[in-house]
């Protein structure tokens, strides 16, 4: 064959040879490139329609065109020989690499990272590889894999190892299988056909011997090996394999396909995971940061790129995230992540280039503020909780209720709102977190008492045009500002009611449910009291009652128009007792001109024996003009309007009882934007932050 | 003998995937045995206990088959070959 021309391939040297046929080294006479030709066996019987399934599966896989995938040029037949073109690889083989003891689990990780990539591309593509082994696949010498032969097997194989007709017997005499066989799901040796999780399967394999240098399924005989991988588990692979990378090999090698991974990107996902968290996994040490972790068990993720709109939405029993597109008119919903946890606090920070979702979690296991910067695949899980209370302070983290973006400038600034009542700070992205002592040092705390949430400071908000000044709420402590960065703090509730109180109208200790401000007109602040809602427009200094023609005063809810002043949303309940909405219709109410009236909004919601809640952190404007709101109810229930409110419709129903909702566009990630240029203008709370996409960025409708 | 700490799921991606931790320096009470298992595994402290020390509100730990909330808490004795078991309490919505 040495010296022979096939079509326009000058065949130069041997390089290997498989059960498919024998490889060659070539080069294009054409275009004047190495080239690899792989002359396929004249035993493996084609019939023409087996030539024609190769040759359309082939073509198929040259639409593959991804770094970790080799490259099919062109399938040709001259003189009786068929023969396959390819990308030409030069490395070693994973298997050869794997030989002795297996790799290091660095090495497995980087791999495998890389296979499944190229299994995802190729299953988004809608096809299967069906025969990944260590063998197809090489490693270049700058550590980039390549996958061989995608596609191919299913043809080449035809009769032999596909079909319903396939016995044991059959396997175990097919020599040109017998490398194959190990790598086999065990649904293809009850005969079922091969689909994107036997693929996921023979991943589990290859993973399984890069990190031990064995087979997870081993035998003497075909026989043997198909009643392992039929009945067996395989022996555990100890230190150094991170238990993390173990755990997802198993899942890959679980028997039933419905309770493996899905989709090859969850096994990229969850490799990612280990390889953030591999420092921790080896020697769990006095590391801060800890170990992220991939949520198992039935989560779904949406697939986000830049340009798309999300939701997060927070409820008592997890979290969710949904995507969708400027139309807002389909979403995906990833979730949920936290399994049981409630998630009272989300926020989504763009600053400085990043895309980075924080989330609070609170379970009978303590209450962490985590985050992920892969939309949701993995979080962080931090070994010791980030945010908590020194012993002096006699206190413990119940809740995290707020996240709260520092102003732009300062990209690396967060605050949050906790419970018991105080105030947390971050100066360097959530690393380390600082209890503000101006404000829990001061002399009305003792005095706070716990609402029926209990105390908690659930609201923060930032003037933007005064880096010293900013708001807090608390439940039930009223309303308190700042004017020098936090070390002070005044009582700013002259004109709320206190109900429960003797002084109707005391200092401090009134139950504020939500307070909203105006980014652009940052004097003006709109609360929402347990009873009264109250608008002032000199920085909190007085209140005013502005309860004009709503059915009720009591709520939870406020969001403030990110561009009209004058324009805020309510959602009244009923009282007190009967949190619930009015007569049960859920009705948004609207005033636009700052509380002198209030009009309901209720098309597309329901008017009948519709009991909701809408809590104070569940509802949620965007940044496109005309505006976008999204709610979410106690009972589970998801709306959105695209027109300000006009007409609504429903997005999700289902889900745990929902606490928090907040909206983002996803960014551009621009190389050139480092955290010294904030790209966001001025982003205390997402009503502020809203204001300040619409003026960067409005996304087109 | 040493003790052994029974490790619930939750806990389980801090201790390196352990159901079962042995603590071999014979800690006389139970708050030694904790002091020791987070040594060895620290991001298990604060999923037990609160910042302040205590053992948090929906949490049960048994020594034995005894609620350590009814033999003096953290100061509950433990003795060579003690089973220790952490299990969230039935409570909740």
């Amino acid at each position: 064959m040495i010296g022979q021309v096939l079509g326009h391939y000058r065949i130069v040297a041997k390089i290997g040879e498989g059960g498919m046929g024998v490889v060659y080294r070539a080069y294009d006479e054409v275009l004047h490139r190495d080239v690899a030709v792989k002359v396929v066996n004249k035993d493996v019987r084609f019939d023409s329609s087996a030539s024609q399934r190769l040759l359309h599966e082939a073509r198929a896989s040259s639409s593959l065109a991804h770094p970790n995938i080799c490259t099919i040029h062109e399938v040709g037949e001259t003189d009786g020989e068929l023969y396959i073109v390819m990308e030409l690889v030069e490395g070693k083989s994973l298997r050869a690499m794997s030989a002795d003891a297996g790799l290091p689990p660095e090495s497995v990780l980087r791999y495998g990272v890389q296979i499944a990539r190229a299994l995802a591309r190729a299953h988004d593509r809608g096809i299967v590889h069906r025969d990944l082994k260590t063998a197809n696949i090489v490693v270049t010498s700058d550590g980039l894999v390549k996958v061989l032969d995608f596609g191919l097997a299913k043809q080449v194989g035809s009769g032999i190892f596909e079909g319903p007709t396939r016995s044991f017997a059959t396997i175990q005499d097919a020599s040109s299988v017998s490398g194959t066989l190990p790598y086999m799901a065990p649904e293809i040796l009850r005969g079922d056909a091969a689909d994107y999780r036997s693929d996921l399967w023979a991943l589990g394999v290859v993973l399984y011997e890069a990190a031990s240098g064995r087979l997870p399924f081993e035998g003497r005989t075909g026989f043997e090996i198909s009643s392992a991988i039929m009945r067996e588990i395989p022996n555990a692979l100890g230190p150094p394999v991170p238990p993390g990378l173990w755990a997802t090999i198993q899942r890959c090698l679980t028997k039933e396909p419905i309770q493996r991974y899905q989709r090859a990107g969850e096994v990229q996902a969850a490799l990612e995971a280990v390889q953030s968290a591999g420092i921790v996994s080896t020697d769990p040490g006095p590391d801060r940061s800890g170990p992220r972790t991939t949520v198992l068990h039935s989560v779904r993720h949406a697939h986000v790129r830049k340009g798309d709109f999300l939701l997060l939405v927070g409820t008592t029993k997890g979290a969710f995230i949904l995507r969708s597109n400027a139309q807002r008119s389909r979403w995906e919903v990833g979730g949920p992540y936290f399994h049981g946890h409630s998630v009272y606090a989300m926020a989504y920070d763009g600053r400085g280039g990043q895309r980075r979702i924080w989330a609070s979690t609170a379970s009978y296991w303590g209450t962490l503020l985590r985050s992920s910067d892969d939309f949701g695949k993995s979080w962080t899980n931090p070994q010791q909780a980030p945010i908590r209370f020194s012993s002096d302070t006699g206190v413990s983290l119940k809740n995290i209720w707020q996240i709260a973006l520092g102003r732009p400038e300062e990209p690396n600034v967060l605050y949050c709102g906790v419970e018991p009542a105080a105030l947390f700070e971050t100066r360097d992205a959530g690393e380390t977190w600082s209890l503000v002592r101006g404000l829990f040092d001061h002399p009305h705390r003792p005095r706070w008492m716990p609402g029926n949430g209990g105390l908690a400071l659930h609201t923060i908000l930032l003037d933007p045009a005064d880096n010293q000044r900013m708001y807090v709420a608390i439940s039930a402590g009223g309303v308190y500002r700042t004017s020098d960065g936090g070390r002070s703090w005044t009582a700013q509730n002259q004109g709320i009611r206190a109900t429960f109180m003797p002084d109707k109208y005391p200092e401090f200790g009134q139950c504020v449910h939500k307070i909203a401000m105006h980014p652009g007109r940052p004097e003006r602040l709109f609360l929402q009291n347990h009873w009264g809602l109250y608008r002032s427009d000199n920085y909190a200094e007085n209140w005013t009652d502005i309860a004009n023609g709503v059915p009720s005063d009591f709520g939870f809810a406020v969001l403030m128009h990110p561009r009209n002043p004058d324009c805020v949303y309510i959602v009244p309940v009923e009282s007190d007792e009967f949190r619930c909405a009015c007569e049960g219709r859920l009705r948004v109410y609207r005033t636009r001109n700052g509380g002198a009236s209030w009009e309901p909004l209720m098309r597309g919601l329901p008017q009948k024996r519709a009991y909701e809640t809408v809590l104070r952190d569940a509802i949620s404007a965007d940044s496109f003009d005309p505006l976008g709101i999204y709610f979410g109810t106690r009972s589970g229930q998801l709306f959105g309007s695209r027109d300000e409110g006009r007409t609504w419709q429903k997005i999700l129903e289902g889900l745990p009882s929902v606490v928090c909702v907040r909206s983002a566009v996803v960014e551009d990630i621009s190389g050139g934007l480092g955290p010294a240029l904030p790209k966001a203008a001025p982003a205390p709370s997402h009503q502020a932050k809203s204001l300040s996409k619409s003026k960067t960025r409005r996304p087109k409708r | 003998m040493p003790v052994t700490f029974h490790i619930p799921g939750a806990l389980r991606p801090f201790t390196n995937g352990h159901s079962r931790v042995e603590i071999e320096q014979s800690p006389a009470t139970l708050g030694d045995a904790l002091s020791a298992l987070w040594t060895l595994y620290p991001g298990v402290r604060d999923r037990i206990a609160t910042e302040q020390g205590e053992v948090r509100e929906h949490i049960n730990i048994f020594v034995g088959h005894e609620n350590v909330r009814y033999t003096g808490g953290l100061a509950s004795p433990v003795s060579a070959g003690s089973e220790i078991s952490i299990v969230p309490a039935v409570s909740g919505g």
